[in-house]
């Protein structure tokens, strides 16, 4: 190369850097104003998806060197650069093929992206790794939608070809036909008894990324539309459960760092690309850049926008979802899980009864407060006893008793053997949720490992007051916020846990309210402080309320709500509100102003306003109509 | 190909090797994995699947390195047809693991055990996580054969093939022990526990003679082919029992295997029990026995640590390879077979 021409390259280099745009997620808090223009909102989405595949396709590599990273590929492949290094690229890493359904969905997202662009040896490369790399099916939810996504796609896109040509040993067809046996299974269940793994901060990503490969790139139209439909009911839900963007309430699988700070999840990511209400996490959550490269064949609908961005007052939306598989130790396969979530324009409450979504990263209540810039802020309060036990591992996971609990502590989930954890759920607990009050009661029977509950305080709560009635009342962004403890306590520092690898620690700032008695509760009361002349008038309100408790022989809550109701909850028994016992087994599989399905419906409506749009996979149908006024 | 050409090695190494000792009549093949925190879609940077001994305390890898294979069967006609019980599903070689196929469909997965019926090979009985499959034509389909097994409590650990009668099965679940008598076209309940039968086997000395190890109902004897058992009262129960081995050269001799109580012996027939566990690691949790046909050594795989070996039976003990490894499964296999 001559001195000029790298002088130019060089300077077009630093140039191109210095134009960069900050990301996103080092910007500014994007605006929460609703965008009313339709070619507004789509052009702010497609500059939203084109600074993800900037940044994405912009990370360097060292000059010479291939590249190891496949998001970086599928990025440039999105944006058409550098062909010649992606398929360099594609071979080298194609001699040592991954493990299972996540190296399968960023090699899927490679080999359509690449169809036209990588050289025939990459894409032979690829095909190759199909056949000789045995791919692990995994075993949750989120493992088998990427792993069937993946090889139903890999399948249509290499048809007619022999059992000896796949890892799995079967041809071409055989491969599409379980796949999609599989995904329609899969579903089936989802859309009438409900999603196992729903409202996930991360695993969202595990769904909405193969959904939208199914969207774009299946052949057969039947699964393109399954595809669609199913991005939209994932988009839909997530939209229901966020707060300005932040995904709040239960889920049935979190982790240790997005339980405290909610918005730091990859949930931040679909909300900021679909709806623009808040940051992104830090490099768009990782998985993100997959999504982006394939984001443009996707149009959020104004509907779903709108439940998220556009509410004009308080709403309660009670949902059906199930439990992961249960194998042992349960008379049901999966059980149902009801989620409650009651969302104002200050805060939101969320919680679900009916026993553990998951066994290890399960969230099931909270109140998460409105905060301007979510990001660092632990903008939420829950409480939970922190079940590690063999037997409930048993009860979800195909293992012998003993090892799980040594063995998940060093698989990414460094917390569950952990004490002071704030992550996981337990079936000593029962939750019930009326509009913005919780009762959660705890019967852990004697001998149970770490016998005590932990309350989490957060470091953001201002003007934490232990009262002498009983209540502990704190303020939350706009929030007031009233926790009573059932059982004696004491307050504690809280060193959470950083990486969920290492187990490394961090001190936070947060308190762990630990109280060491077995039969236990807590009752949280929320209110936004626009209701009240000042804090001690709510206060005051609170201790005003009607309370009775028991701890023996359980634990029995009669308590007035803030809101006038007559509760009665007592651990075991269905909980009665205004002499009324609830029953569960009448919940919809979606009830609310913007959501409603029936059980077993496979039908979702979704509405806003005049809005509305039916995702029907009876039919395979999508239905847009606006009301008439 | 180099894996073959390794495991050829090892074969020819073998044959070396009984030149200057007694020929052993059986092969020992090791389920393994050493995954050093493997979780789904890490990079695999060690060898896990399926291991066959080779001389002094080496194993030599073989088949795929796959971490979640949990039980192998061979079929006694043909050693080169294998059947692995995986998180996929029952992997089907015909070609000694060179090549693969995923016999089970989407609706089965995770299968804990895998047997070939010795008398109609073509039978195949497969422990699922939520009941039992059984193929009658080598792999090739695997219907589901659950009559008689409850709803629920069908979870199903171990399954093992009478070897005196074609059909005659038992299964340990988690509701008890099942028995067919009929290649699972119905079972029944022969023994009912709260918690999982973890493993059955039938003595080599004894075709009556049977042992179950149980996660909360200790360890438990047969004595007329699997109708009726009895706890074993040397055996503790609160905590569970992995499994359990008969030593072929000695039918006085069994020993157990346990997370919480280590190894567990016994010589005279299971009326006295003793932990033998003097020489292992101090946090010896055992994860699988066995007990070599040919010779009585016990081996013992310690979790994440080493595979112990014993010669006398448990009194001392010696670390004997596959350092690092979670053993699901010891599988002797007659060389008759190979």
């Amino acid at each position: 190369m001559k001195a000029s021409a790298f002088f130019l390259s060089a300077l077009t280099l630093l140039s191109a850097g210095a134009l960069r745009a900050q990301p996103s997620f080092a910007g500014p808090v994007p605006s929460t104003a609703v965008v009313q223009s339709a070619d507004q909102r789509r052009t702010e989405y497609l500059a939203r998806v084109d600074e993800v595949q900037a940044w994405s396709a912009a990370r360097v590599t060292p000059p010479g060197e291939l590249i190891t990273d496949m998001g970086l590929i599928a990025s440039k492949l999105a944006r058409h650069e550098d062909a010649e290094l992606c398929s360099r690229s594609v071979i080298e890493l194609m001699k040592e093929p991954g493990s299972g359904p996540f190296w399968m969905f960023p090699v899927v997202n490679i080999a359509f992206l690449g169809r036209d662009h990588l050289s025939l040896a990459a894409q032979k490369s690829i095909r190759d790794a199909w056949r000789t790399g045995m791919q692990i099916r995994g075993d949750t939810e989120n493992h088998w939608a990427m792993y069937y996504t993946s090889l139903y796609l890999m399948a249509e896109l290499y048809p007619n070809e022999p059992a000896d040509s796949w890892y799995t040993g079967k041809s071409s067809s055989q491969n599409l036909a379980e796949a999609r046996d599989y995904l329609v299974h899969w579903m089936d269940l989802a859309t009438t008894v409900g999603q196992g793994e729903f409202n996930p901060t991360h695993y969202i990503g595990e769904y909405a990324i193969p959904m939208l490969f199914l969207s774009t790139w299946a052949k057969d139209d039947a699964m393109r539309a399954r595809g669609h439909l199913k991005l939209d009911w994932l988009f839909a839900d997530l939209a229901e459960n966020t707060l300005n963007g932040v995904l709040h309430g239960a889920n049935a699988r979190t982790d240790d760092t997005s339980v405290i700070e909610r918005w730091n999840a990859l949930a931040s990511f679909f909300s900021w690309i679909c709806f623009g209400n808040t940051p992104p996490p830090a490099n768009y959550g990782g998985w993100g850049i997959y999504f982006a490269t394939v984001a443009k064949s996707y149009t959020v609908p104004e509907v779903i926008y709108r439940i998220a961005t556009d509410r004009d007052g308080d709403f309660l939306q009670r949902d059906l979802k199930r439990t992961r598989r249960r194998w042992r130790n349960s008379d049901v396969l999966m059980a149902p899980i009801y989620k409650t979530s009651y969302t104002r324009r200050d805060y939101a409450v969320g919680s679900y009864q009916g026993g553990m979504a998951d066994p290890i990263q399960t969230h099931v209540w909270d109140v998460t407060w409105a905060v301007a810039d979510p990001r660092g802020v632990h903008n939420t309060m829950f409480s939970l006893h922190p079940m590690s036990s063999g037997y409930d591992m048993q009860t979800y996971f195909t293992e012998l008793p003993d090892q799980m609990i040594k063995g998940v502590t060093k698989e990414g989930k460094a917390s569950y053997d952990s004490p002071d954890k704030f992550l996981g759920g337990s079936r000593f607990e029962q939750v019930f949720q009326d509009l913005d009050t919780i009762i959660a009661l705890y019967d852990i029977p004697p001998g149970t490992r770490f016998p005590h509950i932990n309350g989490f305080l957060s470091k953001d709560l201002v003007n934490l007051t232990v009262d002498p009635s009983g209540w502990i009342f704190a303020q939350g962004g706009r929030a007031y916020l009233a926790y009573r403890p059932l059982a004696g306590f004491e307050l504690q520092s809280s060193a959470r846990i950083k990486s969920s690898w290492t187990g490394e620690r961090a001190d936070t700032g947060d308190k762990r309210l630990y109280s060491p008695h077995l039969k236990n509760g807590t009752i949280v009361q929320a209110a936004s402080a626009s209701e009240f002349k000042d804090f001690a008038a709510f206060q005051a309100a609170i201790r005003a309320l009607p309370l009775e408790y028991a701890l023996e022989p359980v634990p029995t809550v009669k308590f007035t709500t803030l809101r006038g109701k007559a509760v009665v909850c007592t651990y075991g028994a269905a909980p009665i509100v205004d002499s009324q016992v609830l029953d569960y087994t009448k919940w919809k599989l979606f009830e609310g102003p913007y959501l409603n399905a029936e059980k077993g419906s496979r039908k979702l409506t979704i509405t806003h306003g005049r809005l509305e749009r039916v995702l029907d996979f009876n039919t395979l149908t999508i239905t847009d109509r606006v009301k008439p006024e | 190909m180099t894996k073959l050409k390794a495991l050829f090695a090892l074969l020819a190494l073998l044959a070396g090797h009984a030149c200057a000792a007694p020929a052993p009549k059986h092969n020992l093949f090791v389920v393994a994995t050493i995954n050093n925190n493997f979780v789904v879609g890490s990079k695999m940077v060690t060898l896990s699947g399926l291991f066959q001994r080779g001389p002094g305390d080496t194993y030599g890898h073989f088949g795929l390195n796959f971490p979640y294979i949990v039980s192998l069967a061979v079929d006694p006609r043909e050693a080169s047809v294998l059947y692995a019980a995986s998180i996929n599903g029952v992997l089907c070689s015909t070609d000694g693991g060179k090549t693969w196929r995923i016999g089970t469909s989407w609706d089965m997965t995770e299968p804990k055990d895998v047997f070939v019926d010795p008398h109609a090979p073509d039978h195949i009985y497969l422990a699922l996580p939520d009941g039992i499959a059984v193929s009658r034509d080598r792999g090739a389909t695997w219907p589901r054969r659950e009559k008689g097994l409850p709803e629920r409590g069908r979870y199903t650990q171990t399954i093992k093939v009478d070897r005196t009668r074609t059909g005659r099965v038992l299964a340990g679940c988690e509701s008890g022990i099942y028995l067919t008598e009929d290649g699972a076209e119905s079972w029944r309940r022969v023994f009912p526990t709260k918690t999982t039968v973890t493993d059955v086997r039938q003595s080599p000395h004894d075709a009556q003679l049977w042992l179950a190890t149980t996660q909360n109902n200790g360890a438990l004897v047969s004595r007329d082919g699997g109708l009726t058992w009895k706890k074993f009262d040397g055996v503790p129960s609160a905590e569970a029992l992995y499994n359990v081995a008969f030593d072929t050269t000695n039918a006085l001799r069994y020993a157990i295997g346990s997370w919480t109580y280590g190894v567990l012996t016994t010589e005279d027939g299971g009326r006295t029990w003793i932990d033998r566990n003097l020489g292992l690691p101090e946090e010896h949790c055992i994860f699988r026995v066995g007990i070599d046909p040919d010779t009585g050594r016990i081996y013992a795989a310690v979790y994440r640590d080493a595979v112990f070996t014993s010669d006398d039976f448990g009194r001392t003990w010696r670390k004997a390879g596959l350092e690092g490894s979670l053993v699901y499964n010891f599988i002797f296999v007659p060389q008759a077979a190979q």
